[in-house]
């Protein structure tokens, strides 16, 4: 299609051309095209198919005010293809639709919508109730909008921001621009939402006169440089607001441009005021087949034109109700339209310079006439009016109709922030009468039309909200008043609705299919409030959120004066006010894990990494079945394992024992030196939440101690002591040392011959003990805090150490064992080690109910301490004695043929008696053995357990209590 | 929760950088002469009220210290003090 080309106001670049895929045919479009604009260049007008009666649907608004225009772009339904910029490479298909768009088999429909009246699925379909199954799958078929693949992924970016604003200015036009520019001027930080992708809202398309001089897009592009200059201003275009929160807490959904680096965007946006200044819809004429494609909106047929340089129609067609459609009708004819009436709601109170320019161009103007029909098929083809009182007709063959019958504010932004309205005799519209704290409105939302008023009505709500601010701009805030007092004030709106007609091909809205006889149905039936007739005819609650009918339902249901309340009285709006993607609140998937300081050589060395909590953890090296070969190297000869996730932490200061006292269920002030001491801390309800050990460090008299928490706990661990510090004003420091070392665990046999090859010390089993702590460095160099602790049940040492140097230990320490046959091992090997010494994991042998005497691990409460208020004392004193709880216990199978059951698994006999924790084939016992939380009853040694393991299908396995440590009872082999 | 917080050493933030810590019900009581259903009412009981309550917060993901404030459990919105005073 030829566009027009040279107007100063076009937005579109066609030298930067793409193609958008549709019908299998590559569509040419210049940046600055929407899906829709390029798809109307490219000579679509049937858009797709309307949700009941498959009546092809078209350009209507050209902000997405209505389902018309949405279609599938890339596997996403529901696109609004009015909003969203065309990108190269896009495939769009055309929804509801059986066939094509332009020839939809389900177009029948259309002549059955007698047999459908308003709330037919809700009184038909339920009776015998079997029919509601069947019925539900049909209607599913042929109703609805876009489909989605159950499987479908959607891909792009998409970005989110939370930025904070003293004032947020909603819109982007003459109002909202001057609003952020005396906010900015102000001294504030002013944040501009705009829902097009530029600046200038209602000016930006206009060629008229602004009575300040220039003209209405020159005076836009001044005011919108203005505000791009303005350093303390920041803009986002494309970005519609979906809703206000309290606080003004502002949420909107940015589409990304060409140079963008997203897809979309989610703003959070907290401000300290805000105003909005969203403007104006144009609020639809009704009459017959108000919604064929070719039936367009003023705007829409003036920016089609003047911004994308597309004549909307080669004949065009106007019935107005305002003097907005004189101007477009003028301007489009002097753009070489040709127009063929204009029919004006209005009797009079024209702007008679625009009635005498349509005289002076000879174009037939009919005062007090409206349209009443719209015919030709698929598409408009002809068009009739007739006087408002239906006495007179004319017929007109046109492709175009302009239809309009006035404004309708945006006031979304408004309603979700709390405020209050009321039907406006004089403009016909729903003004606020009642705005939230730190909250204003400017522009045409307050029925204002004047250029000049707009602006000032803009900048008195930037300088309000700058008071909100703190900012002292009283004598500015008067002058402002005073100037706006004294420039036009609203203008009366015209209030017609429909057309004399029928109305049973007459749409009040367009997403749901929902015509004029649809309502006057419902209010036959006695719903006399709009928000009835809205639940029981659905209109309003489609994909345009009310944008169609939002104002004409409560003005038609007023004027029938059926309703018992005669004001008008708006349906509720709420968030979000435009329909963003899931994928738009979900975000960017940060999915952020940390890595230790071995990762790489562990991943080189064959670690099979898995995701543990925050951290990426080598799982297995060895390929053998449950680890067999790194367990038995453990066991019998040497291995290493990376534990640097241990939570590890550092207090120190004078009061640093009363808080570990506070925290941890053992007596805290018997720390020896030189020693570990192994530790619980429980919650307020005696439950086990971390264990981990304590040295103390330096000198003896120093109130400075190193310890450990569990990896999963580790996040927690200062939060956790300092809000059970928080009421005592106790003199410490807590820092958390997790990332800043690294842990090497050394276990096995042989790990002392190698540790001897490395280590500075006399590490002799004389010399350091089992449970005994040293400081010495390695190969001269490097620093390492050595405990030797035994939590895989052999000869073992941890070395603790700065993170910098744990390569260079792992490296050492490897070297060293080479001779030994030094093997690397994984958690799993770890978990079956640690299990065949009943050695408990939170979370795994631990559950959230699970007290520290539930595991028996009784010894590491110290009940002579009522002074330090131990956190879970006094619920394990009252827990002591108490029946009925899960306690741990051991247990093999019965059949020592079986295999171990699954982690999780019920243990039963009538009813739920306990869960397996784990389970697993010990090698070193050569069978099956598992840790379980079992009823009390259940505990003595030899009771038999039934365990239900899922997909069993009833067959029982058995299990048998046995005493724990399964492995090396006595534990020789720890203290050898 | 769309909520600012005041964080006595970073000053006013989002509401999500911190964990809410319970109303504030005072000091641990003293174990002696406590019966357990007044030791479950201190850990467990909450009064909820609808209005201004004093209650602790723990700056997550700023500066890790714990702190009091007055809010409006209404509005969310913090107050100067226990009277209902919104803060400006
Ligand atoms: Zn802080």
């Amino acid at each position: 299609m030829n566009r027009l080309t040279h107007l100063p106001t076009l937005r579109i670049r066609p030298e930067s051309r793409r193609d958008i895929h549709y019908r299998g045919k590559a569509h040419p479009a210049a940046a600055g095209d929407t899906i829709a604009t390029a798809l109307y260049a490219n000579g679509v007008r049937i858009f797709g198919r309307s949700l009941k009666y498959h009546r092809p649907r078209g350009l209507y608004s050209l902000d997405g005010e209505c389902g018309n225009t949405t279609m599938a772009v890339d596997g996403v339904p529901n696109v609004r293809t009015e909003t969203v910029p065309a990108r190269a490479g896009m495939t769009v298909k055309a929804q509801n639709v059986v066939g094509s768009a332009e020839r939809d088999l389900l177009g029948f429909m259309d002549a059955l919508s007698f047999a459908m009246p308003a709330g037919f699925y809700y009184k038909t379909m339920h009776k015998p109730a079997p029919v509601w199954p069947l019925a539900i799958n049909r209607i599913r078929k042929q109703a609805g909008l876009g489909a989605i693949a159950p499987d479908f992924e959607i891909t792009g970016v998409f970005d989110e921001l939370y930025p904070r604003a003293d004032v947020c200015v909603v819109g982007g036009g003459p109002a909202g621009m001057c609003a952020a520019l005396a906010a900015a001027e102000a001294g504030l930080r002013v944040i501009l939402l705009e829902a097009r992708p530029w600046m200038g809202g209602f000016f930006d398309y206009r060629a008229a006169a602004h009575p300040g001089g220039g003209l209405l897009h020159e005076r836009a592009r001044e005011l919108a440089d203005q505000v791009e200059k303005a350093p303390t201003i920041r803009v986002f275009t494309s970005a519609a607001m979906t809703g206000a929160y309290h606080d003004n807490l502002i949420t909107a959904v940015q589409q990304g441009g060409d140079d963008d680096p997203f897809d979309s965007r989610y703003l959070q946006i907290r401000a300290g005021a805000m105003v909005a200044a969203t403007g104006c819809i144009e609020r639809p004429l009704l009459f017959e087949n108000n919604e064929k494609p070719g039936v367009m909106q003023v705007g829409c047929a003036h920016r089609l034109a003047r911004t994308w340089g597309l004549m909307p129609g080669e004949k065009i067609a106007f019935s107005v109700g305002h003097d907005l459609g004189l101007e477009a009708a003028l301007d489009l004819a002097e753009l070489g339209g040709r127009v063929v009436c204009v029919a004006d709601i209005r009797e009079d109170g024209q702007d008679p310079a625009l009635a005498a320019a349509l005289a002076e161009r000879r174009i037939p103007y009919f005062k007090g006439w409206v349209a009443t029909e719209a015919q030709g098929r698929p598409t408009l083809g002809r068009a009739v009016f007739s006087t408002i009182t239906g006495t007179v007709q004319k017929e007109f063959s046109c492709d175009a109709l302009v239809a309009s019958a006035g404004f309708t504010p945006v006031t979304g932004p408004l309603n979700t922030a709390g405020a209050k309205l009321a039907y406006d005799n004089h403009t016909g519209f729903f003004l606020p009468t009642d705005l939230p704290p730190k909250t204003h409105a400017a522009g045409r939302i307050m029925g204002l039309q004047d250029p000049l008023s707009l602006e000032t009505s803009g900048r008195l709500a930037g300088l309000r909200a700058a008071a909100d601010c703190g900012k002292r701009v009283d004598d500015a805030v008067r002058d402002a008043e005073a100037a706006l007092a004294s420039q036009p004030g609203p203008e009366r709106g015209c209030k017609l609705v429909t057309a004399p007609v029928k109305g049973k091909k007459t749409f009040i809205c367009f997403d749901e299919d929902t015509t004029l006889k649809n309502v006057k149905q419902a209010m036959a039936q006695g719903f006399d409030v709009p928000e009835l007739i809205k639940r029981f005819t659905a209109a309003g609650t489609g994909p345009g959120q009310g944008g169609i009918p939002g104002h004409n339902l409560p003005l038609f249901v007023a004027q029938t004066q059926a309703s018992p309340d005669k004001h008008p009285r708006p349906t509720t709006v709420r968030a979000p006010l435009v329909p963003p993607l899931l994928a738009e609140y979900a975000g960017t998937n940060h999915d952020m894990s940390k890595r230790t300081p071995v990762h790489e050589s562990q991943a080189a060395a064959g670690g099979k990494m898995e995701r543990i909590a925050v951290w990426n953890r080598a799982r297995v090296f060895s390929k053998s079945k449950g680890a067999k070969a790194e367990i038995e190297n453990v066991r019998t000869n040497v291995g290493m394992l990376d534990a640097s996730t241990l939570g590890k932490f550092r207090i120190f200061g004078p009061d640093a024992v009363k808080a570990l006292q506070r925290v941890y269920a053992g007596d805290m002030t018997k720390i020896p030196s030189k020693r570990m001491k192994y530790a619980a801390m429980c919650n307020d309800d005696g439950c086990l939440l971390d264990d981990g050990v304590i040295v103390k460090q330096g000198d003896a008299g120093a109130n400075d101690f190193y310890f450990t928490a569990s990896t999963g706990r580790a996040g927690q661990t200062v939060e956790w002591i300092r809000y059970h510090a928080k009421y005592e004003n106790w003199d410490f420091h807590l820092v958390n040392l997790t990332d800043a070392y690294g842990v090497i665990n050394l276990a096995g046999p042989n790990a002392r011959k190698v540790l001897e090859k490395v280590a500075d010390a006399d590490v002799s089993n004389d010399a350091f003990p089992f449970m005994g702590y040293r400081e010495f460095t390695v190969n001269q160099t490097i620093p390492v805090r050595a405990m030797r602790l035994g939590f895989v049940g052999e000869l073992s040492y941890e070395f603790h150490v700065p993170s910098s140097w744990m390569q260079a230990l792992w490296d050492v320490l490897a070297e060293a064992g080479a001779e030994f046959g030094i093997q690397n091992f994984g958690l799993e090997a770890q978990n079956t080690l640690r299990m065949e010494k009943g050695h408990v994991i939170i979370g795994s042998e631990s559950e959230q109910r699970t007290n520290l005497l539930d595991l028996g691990l009784g010894f590491l409460w110290d009940r002579n301490k009522p002074e330090a208020k131990t956190v879970g004392a006094v619920a394990l004193r009252q827990a002591e004695h108490q029946k009925g709880r899960l306690k741990l216990v051991g247990f093999r199978m019965a059949e020592p043929a079986d295999r171990a059951p699954k982690d999780g698994s019920p243990i039963v006999d009538d009813r739920i008696r306990g869960y397996v924790c784990t389970a697993r084939y010990s090698h070193a016992l050569d069978m099956p053995v598992g840790m379980a939380l079992v009823e009390d009853e259940l505990t003595p040694e030899g009771t038999r357990l039934s365990i239900f393991e899922d997909g069993c299908e009833g067959n029982l396995i058995h299990g048998e209590i046995v005493s724990m440590p399964f492995y090396d009872p006595d534990g020789k082999r720890m203290r050898m | 929760m769309s909520l600012t917080l005041t964080c006595p050493i970073c000053g006013e933030r989002n509401g999500y950088e911190f964990r809410y810590g319970g109303e504030d019900k005072g000091p641990r009581p003293d174990r002696a002469r406590l019966t357990p259903e007044q030791w479950c009412d201190y850990v467990h009981m909450n009064d909820c009220v609808a209005g201004v309550q004093k209650e602790w917060w723990f700056h997550r993901d700023g500066c890790g210290a714990w702190f009091t404030t007055h809010r409006d459990t209404r509005t969310g919105l913090e107050t100067d003090g226990p009277d209902n005073a919104a803060r400006t």
